[in-house]
């Protein structure tokens, strides 16, 4: 009983500490108290210490006892008849390495943004953002329920799209980071339809009830076949959100527009990895279906091709290795629809480490380009692109303009999704003025024209 | 000559494609203007310094930044309230603005205005007192909200407020209420006079007015000072705004909101980077090198229009090119019809046009013009085929927005002509003009009675007098001021200090050749201080040495030398014969590893190559946590790892040339010896180093290095463009050393002693490294010589890397400098550092003369040191004229580029380092997709005082000014006030200023400067700019 005690103070620590952080950071914002740069430093990197050696530690002590799983309760937050909102962690095989990932990463990237944030006037808001972040993380990865997963997949949302847009002053940071933003949105709101009907259909949202009696990565769901296709497909648009997975894959090189700390954290190692994490924790409501199997595959692979066709057309380092990320993680992911569960969590863990280290030394590119140039004895040669020569010159050119222009994803949604919306929202408010206007009996256009009453200066004085 | 031949090649294009006399010939200059007004920053990996407004140089200095801000919407100046923050802390003292205003006033300045006060008087206020200027809708809720009308401005003076209010109420109550009292109040059959009082005070209940206090009179004093401003302005002329020659898309962003440039950028900027790309990108774009039109209809002649339908018509449009044969010139020029832009406005449309992508643009051009040296040039004539497919796409563009925006089918070519939608923007308001004059009454005292009795023509002239002196003007004035008050320091510290006659050469142990750096400034003086036998010189740090240089492991030859220089000869390092197997198998070995690693970074961003490498990805983890916590540990290791295959120690320089003609393999590498001679006998003339030669002579060259920064080059040496300048010093040192060398330089009257070795030698200013080459070279007889010597440089290395980091906010000021050489050493290792180094920040001056006249001197790594002795030169000056000529542009160049990047960092500059992108090999972008940024980074020039640099030339004023009238760039470069112009009497401590026309002989100031023993007794503890002092222990 002891190591249950224990594994629960550590659980709470590996939470707690940072929370503490965000809680420290955005107090200091909240009372416009400016942290110096080096208290900020050390409260990132003790938080982080603290949450990395529990973690750690825990680990080790589910080696040792033999636990595959411990859940922790922490209470419920919301308790009615039908329904009760429990705050609940899961320690397991899959969350646990998860985790240690985040920490690891984290606090590199963390000791990397100190040096390289140094003298930034927005230097306590990247780090405040960066706890929420950090925050975020270990919820989505530790959540027990489909409500607490929520709430951190909602946490690494909302700081990535301020990272994005950090840079506020400049108008295409922000343009980009609300495209996100909106894509980002469209993904929650699969995800939270997804929890609803699970919970319509299981009667609650507890991953350890729901998903059956076995530890991850066995577990079995409890959900009829049309079930598991329904909430498993919103499960996947959810991830394919989160993961910038076809038709999404637009959003990704527009995220570049943060600090390159930033960057290397979400769109190289960690919040890019997220839908993978999601199809990994559902992974058995997935393979009730065939068919929803089928289709991750496929989605998966899909984007992996595109994403290594594109990857190969960019003129910038930071959106090729954007590209090279999200080509794995759509490996990564028809790998879980292929059931290969513990393969997809080694290379999750393998990549997200690769490409942080890829992406903090992307502006060095120069400066290993001209080593390296050096020590081969010539200019560096272009590695041909292998299947690149069987193809006929039209199919070339025209999957080159497909490259270079991002898959047109971006033109695709904007035209087939947004602007239709648009137009309807029009529509519906043109009605509306008319409407309005024919209960006042005042003629529609003037309705939205009311001029501004200007107000004589003189009399206000 | 880089526009000339610009021209030429647009010419040529022009007349290729046009019909017969379809295309005036107007196109083509107006284009080639448009040209020239595009960034010259080439490619980032060699960083060359130059004025980021080189097109205007032929203007003067303030002229030209008003009309460079104007055209590229960037600042001119810093901010008025960075100016007011240093006007506050005493950096700019009210003196000295006020001697700008006398000067820009002359005779004037005490011409009484309207008798209210001097025009001199009123410029002070406005530069003194901050003035609020507002939106016309804060100012609204300013004026209505705020305290504006309620109490008197802070800054106004207490007795002038007392007296303002105590005046105006016995103004009221005399003179306005009873007149009003005479009539009854019915203001409709009232005089004028009548009326016009009652309006002013109409809200007033004259029964009230007796039981008012301090408070309700002094509010209102101000409501009726405010009315009476306003009263007085309303109806006046406005300023006729200057016509903006708009681009479509400003009009319909104007009325619509929406921008196309954004549309059409979208489209450009990748198409642009993968045309220019230099091997970022592993799929090349299709057939580039056939030119940029061939390969845009390639890849968009057929439709994409599903997906975006502004682009519905492109490849009709292409084809229509294609059919009738047209060149871009013919395109430029149907689209320019079709668009309804009249010949007269090419010029600036153009212009406008091109600079709406203005680095990309720069960029595409500075490709064209490297055909020999970039890697994939891009064509000639690219930037004109640019422009044609740019209108195409913004005339596309501009019809769909019309189509859908506006909903209705004008042609383009009327677009222009659409009204736009709400009041124009630059027109001021009312209030906007009033407040201003509402703001100075109460600083200058000025009485509302007194403004009340003015006309409307005398108001006229009030308000132009106020508008004409107006923030870009106050601006320029701060500048000067900002200036004058650095200048006036510098020349009384070199008049109080310039010991005169000059303290005769000592008998110098050894002596040391530097750049003329600002940087190295700081290293020399600290040499001087550990070794006081020591005689430093400065030049220009190739030492005279133009080559092409290739290193023993490294792939290239590279330019080693000013930009304005075209080298002649090419120079390899080669191992010595015996290691020659040694050197073969490690070069070998590197290769292998070299490409090993080139597979693997390229490898991982593929499919199953990342795959792969992922599996390993966790032990990847390993160095990435290494490097990051622990930067300086692991490139020690790594270092260690490297030396293994690094290339053997033993080498030499392939100098001497074996073949007639010069050549880069071979026997033509290398110098002739009578070659040899001429660059040993200049430079050693140029700075004076003609007789007492020391034992050892070093020859000092520098660079820097540092990692995760792309701007790595702009920290290295400027003299050898953009490159580090070891292998020069290396090179001279082994031509003096040449004994036939000597010999031929005795028979020109330079005799070097046999006793005395000369030793190249390398500085890195990042990491503070010092090496020597060929050491083993030296005789044995000088070893002690050589041991001592060493040991200066190691002691000058840790005070230099000491007196660096008081700069850096990361590291601490109570440092010792062992400490400060290791901290200094892990900035230039760091991963994370965004400033491994400050550059060229904080420059200002630059010095031209001997050393002895500044030695002991502390210069805060502020000032250029050109070694120069007038003694030695003939009565044309042709020493100094010479080394002028590449002096003073280079210098300048480097002034300039940091003053524009400092006073509009995101304008002029590249913004801020943390989301720059590295893009085609060639430049940063911000994010994925953005221009072409180029400029210096803030990072680079956030300590950076922005002043233009002063030279001091220890030369009579009538030589300097023989000089300029010979030398048309230096010539232009003063008189145009780019940079400041002063000389040191070689006679006697006497200044002379230079005003643009003629030398004004200075009067000193203070005539004392404060004594230290050395130099950190002056610097600790301090991180700002500090001033000068006299160094006892380097004098």
């Amino acid at each position: 009983m002891t190591v249950e005690r224990l594994i629960f103070g550590l659980g709470l620590m590996v939470i707690g500490a940072p929370a503490a952080l965000m809680a420290l950071l955005g107090l200091a914002a909240v009372l416009g108290r400016a942290l110096a740069e080096r208290t900020v430093a050390r409260a990132v990197q003790t938080a982080i210490v603290v949450g990395l050696t529990s973690s750690v530690a825990i680990l080790i002590l589910m080696l040792v006892v033999g636990r595959r799983s411990v859940p922790i309760d922490l209470g419920h937050l919301v308790s009615v008849p039908h329904f009760h909102f429990d705050v609940k962690l899961l320690f397991d095989h899959l969350s646990v390495p998860f985790v240690i990932l985040t920490f690891v990463l984290c606090g590199t990237v963390s000791a990397f943004a100190g040096r390289y944030m140094h003298r930034e006037p927005g230097f306590n808001r990247f780090f405040g953002l960066f706890s929420v972040f950090l925050v975020g993380m270990l919820l989505t990865s530790l959540a027990g329920t489909i409500g607490i997963l929520f709430a951190g997949w909602e946490l690494v949302g909302l700081s990535s799209a301020l990272l994005v847009g950090f840079f506020h002053e400049r108008p295409m940071p922000v343009r980009n980071a609300l495209r996100v933003w909106t894509i980002y949105r469209a993904s929650d709101a699969a995800l939270l339809i997804a929890a609803i009907l699970l919970h319509q259909f299981s009667g609650h949202g507890d991953f350890t009830q729901m998903l059956g009696s076995g530890a991850w990565p066995e577990g079995s769901a409890l959900l009829t076949h049309w079930e598991a296709f329904v909430v498993g497909l919103l499960f996947l648009i959810a991830a394919a959100g989160k993961s910038a997975l076809v038709p999404f894959s637009g959003w990704l090189p527009r995220a570049m527009e943060g600090p390159t700390p930033s960057s290397a954290i979400f769109y190289g190692a960690l919040s890019v990895h997220l839908g993978a994490y999601l199809l990994l924790r559902v992974g058995p409501i997935l393979e009730l279906s065939v068919w929803l199997c089928a289709i991750v595959i496929a989605l998966g692979l899909i984007t992996a091709v595109f994403a290594a066709i594109a990857g190969h057309a960019q003129t910038d380092i930071k959106s090729a290795l954007a590209f090279a990320s999200l080509a794995q993680v759509g490996l990564i992911v028809a790998e879980i629809g292929a059931g290969l569960r513990y393969v997809a969590l080694i290379h999750i863990l393998g990549h997200a480490c690769l490409r942080t280290l890829q992406f903090l030394r992307a502006p060095t590119l120069l400066h290993d380009y001209h080593r390296l140039e050096n020590a081969v004895g010539r200019h560096l040669p272009r590695l041909p692109v292998s299947w690149e020569q069987h193809l006929s010159p039209s199919l070339r050119l025209r999957l080159y303009r497909f490259a270079l222009n991002r898959g047109y994803f971006d033109d695709f949604l904007f035209r087939y999704v947004a602007r239709p919306i648009q137009g309807f929202f029009r529509w519906c408010n043109n009605l509306e003025l008319r409407w309005t206007a024919w209960l006042s009996g005042t003629p529609a256009h003037d309705a939205h024209t009311t001029k501004a009453t200007s107000i004589e200066l003189d009399e206000a004085a | 000559m880089k526009v000339e031949v610009s021209a030429t090649s647009i010419n040529k294009t022009g007349t290729e494609l046009a019909g017969p006399g379809a295309i005036p010939s107007g196109l083509a200059e107006a284009i080639e203007r448009a040209v020239h007004l595009l960034p010259m920053q080439g490619p980032i990996t060699s960083f060359i310094h130059h004025n980021t407004l080189h097109a205007f140089e032929q203007l003067p200095f303030h002229d030209a930044v008003l009309a460079g801000a104007e055209l590229y919407s960037c600042e001119p100046y810093l901010p008025e309230e960075a100016f007011r923050r240093e006007l506050a802390r005493g950096r700019i003292r009210v003196a000295d603005l006020s001697a700008i205003v006398q000067a820009d006033l002359g005779e004037e300045a005490d011409t009484p205005l309207l008798l209210l006060c001097t025009r001199r008087q009123l410029r002070m206020a406005m530069l003194e007192h901050s003035l609020l200027s507002a939106p016309a809708s804060e100012l609204r809720w300013f004026v209505a909200q705020a305290d504006a009308l309620r109490r008197f401005r802070a800054d106004a003076p207490a007795d002038q407020r007392r007296s303002c209010i105590e005046q105006t109420r016995h103004w009221i109550v005399r003179d306005l209420l009873p007149s009003i009292r005479r009539d009854p109040m019915n203001s409709s059959n009232g005089t004028p006079e009548h009326q016009r009082a009652a309006g002013l005070l109409r809200d007033l209940d004259p029964a009230a007015v007796d039981e008012w206090g301090d408070t309700q009179w002094e509010a209102f004093t101000l409501k009726t000072l405010w009315r009476i401003c306003r009263a007085g302005v309303h109806g006046l002329a406005h300023a006729a705004p200057a016509e903006a020659r708009q681009r479509h898309r400003d009009a319909l962003l104007r009325a619509t909101g929406e921008d196309t440039d954004l549309l059409v950028n979208e489209m450009l900027i990748p198409f642009c980077a993968a045309f220019l790309d230099q091997g970022l990108a592993r799929w090349l774009l299709p057939e580039r090198e056939t030119g940029f039109i061939r390969t845009f209809q390639l890849l968009h002649g057929q439709s994409d229009s599903k997906l975006r339908p502004w682009m519905r018509e492109l490849p009709e449009e292409l084809q229509r090119w294609e059919q009738h044969g047209w060149t871009a010139m013919a395109a430029i020029h149907d689209s320019l019809r079709q668009m309804g832009v009249h010949e007269d406005e090419w010029p600036a449309f153009l212009t406008r046009t091109l600079l709406a992508l203005r680095g990309w643009a720069g960029m595409l051009k500075q490709m064209e013009l490297r055909q020999e040296t970039a890697e994939h040039p891009a064509p000639a004539g690219t930037i004109v085929e640019f422009l044609a497919i740019r209108l195409l796409l913004d005339r596309l563009a501009a019809q769909d927005v019309a189509r859908r925006l506006l909903r209705d089918e004008l042609p383009v070519s009327q677009l222009r002509a659409k009204r736009p939608i709400g009041p124009s923007e630059t027109e001021l308001t009312l209030d906007q003009r009033a407040f201003p004059v509402f703001q100075l009454a109460q600083i200058l005292g000025w009485l509302p009675m007194d403004l009340y009795r003015l006309s409307k023509s005398q108001w006229a002239a009030l308000v132009s007098e106020v508008e004409q002196f107006s923030g870009l003007e106050r601006r320029r004035v701060f500048q000067a001021a900002y200036e004058r008050k650095y200048r006036i320091e510098v020349l009384d510290a070199i008049s109080a200090h310039g010991p005169f006659p000059p303290t005769s050469k000592l008998a110098g142990r050894f002596q040391a050749v530097f750049c003329l750096d600002e940087r190295e400034e700081s290293f020399v003086r600290h040499l001087e201080e550990v070794a006081p036998a020591v005689e430093a010189f400065g030049t220009a740090g190739f030492f005279g040495v133009a080559m092409y240089y290739r290193g023993v492991a490294d792939a290239h030859f590279c330019t080693l030398c000013p930009v304005i220089i075209q080298p002649q000869h090419w120079v390899a390092e080669e191992a010595l014969s015996a290691v020659e197997g040694l050197n073969q198998r490690r070069a070998k070995a590197r290769r292998l590893l070299g490409g090993t690693s080139h597979r693997l970074h390229v490898g991982s961003r593929g499919f199953l190559g990342g795959a792969i490498a992922a599996a390993f990805g966790v032990v990847a983890s390993l160095p990435l946590v290494a490097r990051v916590l622990f930067p300086r540990s692991t490139a020690r290791l790594r270092r260690h790892v490297d030396q293994m295959v690094a290339p053997p120690r033993s080498t030499r320089l392939r100098l001497e040339r074996v073949d007639e003609k010069p050549s880069r393999v071979g026997g033509g590498i290398g110098y002739a010896l009578p070659e040899m001679t001429v660059i040993v006998e200049r430079l050693l003339r140029n700075i004076g180093l003609t007789s007492q030669y020391a034992p050892l002579v070093f020859i000092v060259g520098h660079g820097s290095s540092s990692l995760n920064n792309p701007h790595e080059p702009a920290h290295d040496c400027g003299a050898c463009g953009g490159a580090r300048g070891g292998p020069n010093a290396r090179a001279f040192a082994q031509m003096a050393n040449d004994p036939r060398v000597r010999l031929a330089l005795r028979e020109r009257g330079l005799s070097i002693p046999s006793s005395t070795h000369f030793i190249g030698a390398y500085h890195n200013t990042c990491d503070e490294s010092f090496t020597c080459f060929d050491l083993s070279d030296v005789p044995a007889s000088h070893g002690d010589a050589l041991k001592s010597a060493l040991e200066s440089f190691r002691v000058a290395q840790e005070r230099n890397a000491h007196e660096r980091c008081r700069r850096f906010d990361s590291a601490s000021l109570s440092l010792s400098p062992e400490q400060a050489l290791w901290h200094v050493e892990g900035r230039s290792e760091d991963l994370a550092q965004t400033r491994p180094e400050y550059g060229h920040a904080t420059n200002a001056v630059c010095f031209v003369g001997r050393r002895q006249r500044t030695r002991g001197l502390y210069l805060d790594r502020r000032t250029f040191l050109t070694s120069y002795d007038p003694t030695q030169d003939d009565a044309e000056s042709s020493i100094l004229a010479g080394l002028l000529s590449a002096v003073v542009p280079v210098c300048a160049g480097i002034n300039l580029e940091y003053y524009f990047s400092r006073v509009d960092p995101g304008g002029w500059g590249c913004g801020t380092k943390l989301p720059h992108n590295i893009t085609s090999l060639l430049g940063v972008m911000d994010g994925a997709m953005s221009d072409m940024r180029p400029g210096l980074p803030w990072q680079m020039v956030e300590i950076h005082e922005p002043v233009r640099l002063l030279f001091v030339m220890e030369a009579t004023p009538a030589a300097m000014l023989s000089i300029m009238s010979r030398n048309e760039d230096i010539g232009r470069l003063c008189r145009n006030h780019w940079v400041q112009l002063a000389t040191l009497d070689p006679q006697s401590n006497a200044l002379h200023v230079f005003d643009g026309r003629e030398f004004v002989k200075y009067r000193p100031e203070k005539p004392l400067l404060p004594r230290v023993a050395s130099s950190v007794d002056w610097y600790r503890g301090w991180r700002d700019h500090l001033g000068f002092a006299v160094v006892e222990k380097g004098g």
